[in-house]
C-alpha cells in the first residue's frame, strides 16, 4: 500500500489517498471520495529526483503525489525503464565519486589543453582576412590616443626598414599572405619615453623611438622583430580572442545560475587562466625568435641583452645606480597574474639557446619547462 | 501564520549538482537546460508550506531552443566585444531595447511553469508597462543626472562665492533627485511584478510607498558608509602594523627612496588579498542589510486577494552570517561547497517567509493557460538580467 495525497485536476485541495497495485492494474482510493480502478499503463509517472514528492498523473488529469519513492520505483519498474538513468547516477555514492573525479579532471584538462588546442585549430583554419579585419583601425586608434609621430631621422628609419625587408622578413616569414610593414612611433608617458614593440595580426609591426635608441646593435633589434613576427606567424591575437571566448562562455555555463557574490571569485579565476595563455604565447614567440636566430647564425643572447636593458630602463627611471633587489615572494605572486613570463625566465631560455649557438648548432633542443628552467644546464 | 520550510539537504543536492556539472561538461554545454530543470525541480519541490510543495514544470526540451539562441547571441557578443568595441556597443544598445520584452517573457514563462499545491502561477503584465518601467524611467533618471551635472559644472565655472553656493545647491539637488527617482523606480517595479502575478484565480496586490523606499535607501547608505569606514580603519590598522607607520608617509613622500617603496609594496603583496577579502565581506554585509529591509517591507505589504497575507521575518545579522560564510566556504573549497551554500541560502530565505491564509488554498482553481516560449527567460539568463524577485 502506497499512501499519498490526491488533487482533482486544477485544484489545490488535497485529500488523503492510498494506491494499491496488483499485477499490472491498480486501485486508487480517495478518502471520502472517488475510487479509480484501471491498468498501470494509463498512469504517467514522473522521473525521480532525490527524495522530493513523486507525482503520478491519472488519465483524467488528477494527480496522486507521494513521498514513498522507493515503492513507486519498485511498482513501476517496467514503465520507468530508461527514465531513471540520471537518478541512478545521483543515488549511488561510487558514481558520485566517479563523477566528481571526472569533473575535476575534465575541468583542468579543458582549460589546460582543450582550450589552447581548439583555439589553435580554429585560428589556423580561419582565412588571413580575419587577421586584417581584427587589426583594421587599431593603428589609427593608437595614433589618436597613445602615440606621437616618430622623431627619428628619415634616414635611420629608411635603413631599419630596408634591413627588415631584406633580411628579417625572409628569415621568419612562412606565409606569403602576410605583408609585413614596419612603423615608427614615439610613445611618451609623462616625461618618460617608453621602449616597446608591438605586432598587429595584419603584419604591421610598431617600434617606439626609445626602443630603437636602446638597441646597441643590429642583432638586438632583429631579435625583437623576430619575436613580434612570431606573434604574427602563430596568429596569437586571433588565438587570444578565441581562447577568451571559450573561457568566458565556459565560466558562464558553470556558474550561470549562481548569485553575484560568486562572480568575484570567478573573475579572478578567469584572469589567472587567460594570463596563463598569454604567457604561453610570449614564450612561443620567444622560441620562434631564438630558432630563427640560430638558423641565421645570430647569437640569441642579443635578445636577453635588449630585454634586460629595457627592464632596467623602465625600473629605475630616476636613479639608475640603484640596483633592484630580488623580491622573491612578491614577484612570484605577481608572476601568476602577469601577461608576460618574468624577464628572468626569458633571459634564462635565451642563455640556453645562446649556448647551442656557441657550439655551432642550428637546432637547439630545449626541454620546455618554464618552472625548472633555471636549474637546466 | 505559518512559515515555509526547505526539506532538501546539502549532501543530496551535491549529488544532483555534481552529476549536472559532469554531464554539462561532457556534452560541451548542451545538457545545460536539462541540468537547470533538475536543479529548479529540486529547489521548488523541497520548498514546502504545511505539507504542500512548489513544483517546477518546464522541461529541458522547452528550454533548449531558447538556450541555443541565447548562447549564439552570447558567443557573438563575446567575440564582437574583442574585435570591435563599437560593434559591441551597438549590440548592447539593441539588447537594452529588448530587455523589457525579455523580462516580461521570462516572468510569464517562469510563473506559468511554477505551481504550488497543484495550482499554477501566472503573470499578466503588459508590454507597454514593461517599457515604461524598465526603459523609460531608467533613461529619464540618466538624462536627469546628466542635466544636473552639466548645470553644476557650468555654475562652478561662474566663479566666486556664488559658484560655491550654486554648486552646493546642485549637488544637494542631485542627491535628492537620485534618492527620489530610485525609490520611485523601485516602487513601480515592485508593483509591476506583484500586481500582475496570479496564483490560480487569486491576484497578488501590493501597497508600497515611495517614502518608505526612500527611507530604506537612506538607511542602507548610512550603514554602507559606516561599515566601509570601520573596514577602512581595520585595513589601515593592519596596513601600518605590517609596514610600520613611517613608511606610510614614504608612500606619500613620492620618490625620495624608490627602493624602499618597492620593498614595502612587495612585503604587502601576500596580504593584499586579505584586505581585498575584508572589503568583499563588508559589501556582503551591506547587501544583506539591503535585502532584509526591502524584503521585509514588500512582503508585509503584499496580499493575495483579501484572504492571504505575507510577512518576512529575515534579520540582518543571521542573513549576513549565512552569506559571508557561504562566500568563504565556496572560495576555500574552490567551488565545491557551492551546493551546501545554495541550500543554506534557500533555507534561511524560506524559513523567514510566513504565510497567513485564513480560508486555506482550497478555493483556488487553476486558470486555463496557453504555453509560451521560453526564449525570453533563456536570453535573460545568459545576459544576467536581474529580475529581482523570488520566494
Amino acid at each position: 500500500m502506497i499512501y499519498g495525497k490526491w488533487y482533482a485536476k486544477g485544484s489545490s485541495a488535497q485529500s488523503d489517498a492510498e494506491l494499491q497495485i496488483t499485477g499490472d492494474s491498480f486501485v486508487l482510493k480517495v478518502k471520502d471520495g472517488v475510487s479509480y480502478r484501471a491498468l498501470l499503463c494509463t498512469l504517467d509517472v514522473g522521473s525521480r529526483l532525490g527524495n522530493v514528492a513523486r507525482k503520478i498523473t491519472l488519465e483524467d488529469g488528477s494527480v496522486f503525489a507521494t513521498q514513498d519513492n522507493n515503492a513507486i520505483d519498485l511498482a513501476f519498474k517496467k514503465q520507468l525503464r530508461g527514465k531513471g538513468f540520471i537518478h541512478s547516477l545521483e543515488s549511488r555514492m561510487h558514481w558520485v565519486i566517479v563523477a566528481f573525479a571526472l569533473t575535476i579532471i575534465s575541468t583542468i584538462g579543458f582549460f589546460k589543453w582543450g582550450v589552447p588546442w581548439a583555439s589553435e585549430k580554429i585560428a589556423q583554419a580561419l582565412p588571413h582576412e580575419t587577421n586584417q579585419l581584427i587589426a583594421s583601425n587599431t593603428l589609427e586608434f593608437l595614433d589618436k590616443y597613445i602615440f606621437k609621430a616618430s622623431e627619428l631621422s628619415e634616414k635611420q628609419r629608411q635603413d631599419i626598414r630596408l634591413h627588415f625587408k631584406s633580411t628579417v622578413v625572409p628569415l621568419g616569414s612562412t606565409n606569403d599572405e602576410i605583408r609585413y610593414k614596419l612603423h615608427f612611433r614615439l610613445w611618451d608617458n609623462g616625461d618618460l619615453s617608453i621602449p616597446n614593440a608591438f605586432a598587429l595580426p595584419s603584419g604591421d609591426i610598431i617600434v617606439t623611438d626609445k626602443f630603437v635608441q636602446l638597441c646597441e646593435n643590429q642583432q638586438e633589434m632583429d631579435a625583437v622583430l623576430l619575436h613580434e613576427m612570431g606573434h604574427i606567424e602563430y596568429r596569437h591575437t586571433l588565438k587570444t580572442i578565441i581562447e577568451s571566448t571559450f573561457v568566458t562562455v565556459a565560466v558562464m555555463m558553470m556558474v550561470g545560475d549562481s548569485n553575484g557574490v560568486a562572480d568575484m571569485g570567478v573573475g579572478l579565476g578567469s584572469l589567472l587562466v587567460s594570463s596563463n595563455y598569454s604567457r604561453g604565447h610570449e614564450s612561443e614567440a620567444d622560441q620562434f625568435a631564438f630558432k630563427h636566430m640560430l638558423l641565421a647564425k645570430l647569437d640569441p643572447v642579443a635578445f636577453s641583452n635588449i630585454m634586460n636593458r629595457m627592464t632596467d630602463y623602465m625600473q629605475t627611471p630616476a636613479d639608475s645606480t640603484i640596483k633592484h633587489k630580488d623580491n622573491e615572494t612578491g614577484a612570484e605572486v605577481l608572476d601568476y597574474l602577469s601577461s608576460h613570463p618574468s624577464t628572468k625566465q626569458r633571459v634564462e631560455i635565451a642563455r640556453q639557446y645562446s649556448e647551442c649557438f656557441r657550439k655551432g648548432l642550428t637546432v637547439c633542443d630545449i626541454t620546455e619547462s618554464k618552472e625548472s628552467a633555471p636549474s637546466l644546464k | 501564520m505559518k512559515a515555509l520550510s526547505f526539506d532538501g539537504s546539502g549532501m543530496e543536492y551535491f549529488k544532483i549538482w555534481i552529476v549536472n556539472v559532469l554531464l554539462t561538461i561532457i556534452t560541451l554545454g548542451l545538457y545545460h537546460p536539462w541540468a537547470k530543470v533538475r536543479n529548479n525541480r529540486y529547489f521548488y519541490a523541497n520548498s514546502t508550506l504545511d505539507g504542500r510543495n512548489f513544483e517546477y514544470h518546464a522541461t529541458g526540451k522547452q528550454l533548449f531552443v531558447g538556450y541555443l539562441i541565447a548562447m549564439t547571441l552570447f558567443i557573438s557578443y563575446v567575440i564582437i566585444n574583442q574585435i570591435s568595441p563599437i560593434g559591441s556597443l551597438i549590440l548592447v544598445a539593441v539588447l537594452f531595447l529588448a530587455i523589457p520584452w525579455l523580462i516580461l517573457k521570462s516572468m510569464i514563462f517562469n510563473m506559468r511553469m511554477t505551481s504550488f499545491s497543484n495550482v499554477h502561477f501566472d503573470f499578466s503584465g503588459k508590454l507597454g508597462r514593461a517599457y515604461l518601467n524598465f526603459f523609460a524611467y531608467p533613461i529619464t533618471l540618466y538624462i536627469g543626472l546628466v542635466l544636473i551635472t552639466i548645470a553644476m559644472t557650468m555654475s562652478i565655472s561662474v566663479g566666486g562665492g556664488l559658484a560655491v553656493l550654486l554648486g552646493l545647491t546642485f549637488a544637494l539637488g542631485m542627491i535628492a533627485f537620485l534618492v527620489f527617482s530610485l525609490a520611485f523606480i523601485k516602487k513601480k517595479n515592485t508593483e509591476y511584478f506583484m500586481d500582475h502575478s496570479q496564483y490560480g484565480q487569486g491576484e497578488f496586490k501590493t501597497d508600497v510607498s515611495i517614502k518608505q523606499f526612500m527611507m530604506i535607501s537612506l538607511k542602507t547608505t548610512g550603514v554602507a558608509i559606516l561599515v566601509m569606514l570601520i573596514t577602512g580603519i581595520i585595513v589601515s590598522a593592519g596596513f601600518s602594523a605590517m609596514v610600520g607607520v613611517d613608511s606610510l608617509g614614504a608612500f606619500g613622500g613620492a620618490n625620495q627612496n624608490p627602493e624602499l617603496i618597492t620593498e614595502r609594496m612587495m612585503l604587502l603583496m601576500p596580504v593584499l588579498p586579505i584586505f581585498y577579502l575584508c572589503v568583499i565581506i563588508a559589501s556582503i554585509f551591506v547587501i544583506a542589510y539591503s535585502i532584509t529591509l526591502n524584503r521585509n517591507y514588500v512582503y508585509a505589504n503584499t496580499k493575495l486577494d483579501e484572504d492571504v497575507t505575507f510577512s518576512s521575518t529575515l534579520k540582518v545579522l543571521p542573513l549576513a552570517w549565512v552569506l559571508i560564510t557561504n562566500f568563504l566556504a565556496v572560495i576555500v573549497t574552490l567551488g565545491l561547497a557551492f551546493p551546501w551554500a545554495k541550500v543554506r541560502a534557500a533555507r534561511i530565505m524560506l524559513e523567514n517567509t510566513q504565510v497567513n491564509a485564513e480560508k486555506g488554498f482550497d478555493d483556488y482553481l487553476m486558470q486555463k493557460q496557453s504555453q509560451t516560449s521560453s526564449l525570453g527567460e533563456q536570453i535573460g539568463d545568459a545576459f544576467d538580467v536581474d529580475v529581482g524577485i523570488g520566494f
